[in-house]
């Protein structure tokens, strides 16, 4: 049982990662720095419940806040540039935060032991859930508020006035700065929500595996952070919820009989979607497909 | 004084060497920046092609002893064709103007190829073999090491082989006819697919080189290196200016010296981060690159 626990644990905290991504794609941008505000989230959680000894979700709450802050510095310079150049921009935020860590020491007695981050060996002791005996079924309902609240903010979003803003910029650039929309706004305000919700997945990540190190917080991490609004498409955040159930539940635990061989299988199956797919997988029409072969009304009044 | 010119010296040198080293940068992005000047697309699999190139020269060094020209060669071959077929699976038939499709793709590749250099090797560093290292030429105060003045030697050939095979032949015209305006070369009877596609293969060529080069002068090939060199060679493009080869070189040499300026100072797990600092600098203050025209920079 608790192996499904963890495996739902997992899920919901990349569904945080996938959401971080989908804010900023709902606006055109795509972002490979995703793993960067994950890793601010995940450590600066780590040092406040362990250096400082805080309650978790003051913590969390914090690290979140920090990972916003650093997404809206990096926006400014970043959104100068646009689509591929943004790309290679983020690339490089997410490789200058994980080697940022790489040289992190922070240690300090705690206890008769010396606690927090020790550069390459990673940060071992976030062990906040077990020193104060959560069980792993109140962990993963803690998961899971943080998961269904950031889904149900999104979901809410995008019925107001602030989804179509996003939406637009996202479709017509042009168009959306005829209409009197701050593309620099609209852009930062993305990305600054994307940090906070990487902040938190980060967070939970770092409390959730009680070690991390910088080799976590890759590329290849960033990979599946953009994969999934992608496999998911954009029409709704269930999407990328879907496509974490598929990669991470499915792919990565159901192929497990399969050995290392199933991380060639993801590198594989994004180009491969890519090819059959090139506006993802679930893109408008085969979301609006799917919901009339269900029976669901209003299919057609879905919009793109 | 002595103790102050030791040191000038000393740092002279590092700088030297990596402006040597930083050759093989140079090869790399002018990779990246040949391909976003025909396509306007980054090709990611590149620097992961070009490494798995370096590795089927190094399986012939291994099985059949190969000669070290015949592991060059291999090695461009073996990258050429994974150019080919990266274009094959993540261009050729993503729609024209879907980058972010044909971007993912080829991150998609990038892993792929790693992986697959991950289980050949069982992911364990291999020796690669050194040319030239028992060679020093000393000028001055200075020595100049054998294996990097070969590594410059062989850049600067791959390099001018390029440039002579873009403005002085038929292929190359119609490879800067379809960078400029595909719609216009089509009309003219160029076949965009292939004028494409043998732009990928001539960028793999190279970058089997620099992938050779690379596991050359480091002396040891591993599958660790994979992302920083894409990251590096990403870096030397967009300081370069998308699309300038002659950016693309001045900027491989100027985060080659950059880089071993601040091995010397700050050590090596530290020498990344200035190298990735000095690229939001340009980010900010010069977009566009060092010989970018600014007015397309998308």
């Amino acid at each position: 049982m608790s192996y499904y626990l963890g495996l739902a644990q997992l899920i919901g905290i990349h569904t945080l990662l996938g959401l971080s991504a989908y804010v900023l794609m709902l606006t055109g941008q795509l972002s490979l720095g995703q793993a960067g505000f994950f890793a601010i989230g995940a450590y600066c959680a780590g040092i406040l419940t362990v250096i400082f000894e805080l309650h978790i979700v003051p913590a969390l709450l914090i690290a979140a806040l920090l990972a916003a802050f650093f997404a809206f510095l990096v926006g400014f310079p970043a959104l100068r540039v646009k689509g591929l150049m943004l790309v290679v921009a983020t690339i490089a935020f997410g490789e200058f935060v994980r080697l940022f860590f790489f040289n992190l020491s922070w240690r300090v007695p705690r206890d008769g032991i010396h606690v927090g981050p020790d550069s390459t060996n990673g940060f071992r002791e976030i062990r906040y859930f077990v020193a104060n005996g959560w069980s792993a079924w109140e962990i993963t309902l803690f998961v899971w508020t943080f998961v269904l609240l950031v889904m149900a903010a999104l979901w809410w979003t995008d019925r107001s006035r602030a989804g179509a803003v996003l939406r637009a910029v996202g479709e017509d650039e042009l168009a959306a700065q005829s209409v009197g929309l701050s593309l620099t706004t609209v852009k930062v305000t993305a990305m600054t929500a994307g940090g906070f919700i990487a902040g938190v997945g980060g967070a939970l990540y770092a409390h959730t595996a009680t070690y991390v190190d910088h080799l976590t917080f890759t590329v290849l991490l960033a990979t599946f952070a953009i994969s999934y609004p992608i496999l998911g498409g954009l029409s709704s955040v269930f999407g990328t919820l879907v496509a974490v159930i598929f990669i991470q539940g499915l792919l990565v635990e159901g192929l497990r009989f399969m050995g290392d061989w199933r991380s060639i299988v993801f590198g594989l199956l994004i180009v491969v979607a890519m090819n059959l797919k090139p506006s993802g997988l679930f893109d408008a029409r085969t979301a609006r497909l799917l919901r009339r072969a269900v029976g669901l009304r209003g299919g057609e009044k879905s919009r793109a | 004084m002595s103790d102050f010119w030791f040191e000038f010296v000393e740092i002279t040198q590092t700088i030297g060497d990596g402006l040597f080293f930083g050759a093989t940068y140079a090869l790399i992005g002018i990779g990246f920046t040949l391909i976003f000047g025909a396509m306007g697309k980054l090709n990611m699999t590149y620097a992961a092609a070009s490494l798995a190139g370096a590795y089927a020269g190094l399986a012939a060094f291994a099985f059949v002893d190969a000669p070290a020209p015949v592991v060059f060669l291999i090695s461009a071959l073996a990258s050429g064709v994974l150019g080919f077929i990266a274009y094959l699976t993540c261009f050729r038939f993503i729609p024209i103007n879907n980058h972010l499709a044909a971007l993912m793709a080829s991150i998609g590749g990038l892993f792929f190829i790693d992986e697959m250099v991950v289980h050949a090797t069982d992911g364990s560093p291999l020796t690669f073999p050194a040319l030239f290292d028992d060679v020093m030429f000393d000028v001055g105060p200075y020595g100049v090491r054998g294996d990097l003045l070969f590594v410059l030697a062989m850049c600067v050939a791959g390099t001018l082989a390029l440039l002579y095979v873009l403005y002085r032949t038929r292929l190359g015209l119609a490879t800067r006819a379809v960078s400029q305006q595909d719609v216009a070369a089509q009309l003219c009877g160029i076949d965009v697919h292939r004028t494409n596609a043998t732009t990928f293969v001539l960028a793999g060529l190279l970058g089997g080189i620099a992938g050779a080069m690379t596991a050359s002068a480091v002396g040891v090939l591993s599958p660790l290196i994979t992302v920083p060199l894409t990251v590096k060679g990403l870096i030397v493009t967009v300081i370069g200016g998308l699309g300038s080869i002659p950016g693309a070189i001045a900027a491989g040499l100027l985060v080659g010296g950059f880089e071993n300026f601040f091995l010397y100072f700050r050590g090596v797990n530290e020498r990344d981060m200035y190298v990735l600092l000095l690229l939001f600098i340009f980010l900010v203050f010069r977009p566009q690159g060092i010989f970018g025209s600014g007015a397309d920079r998308d």
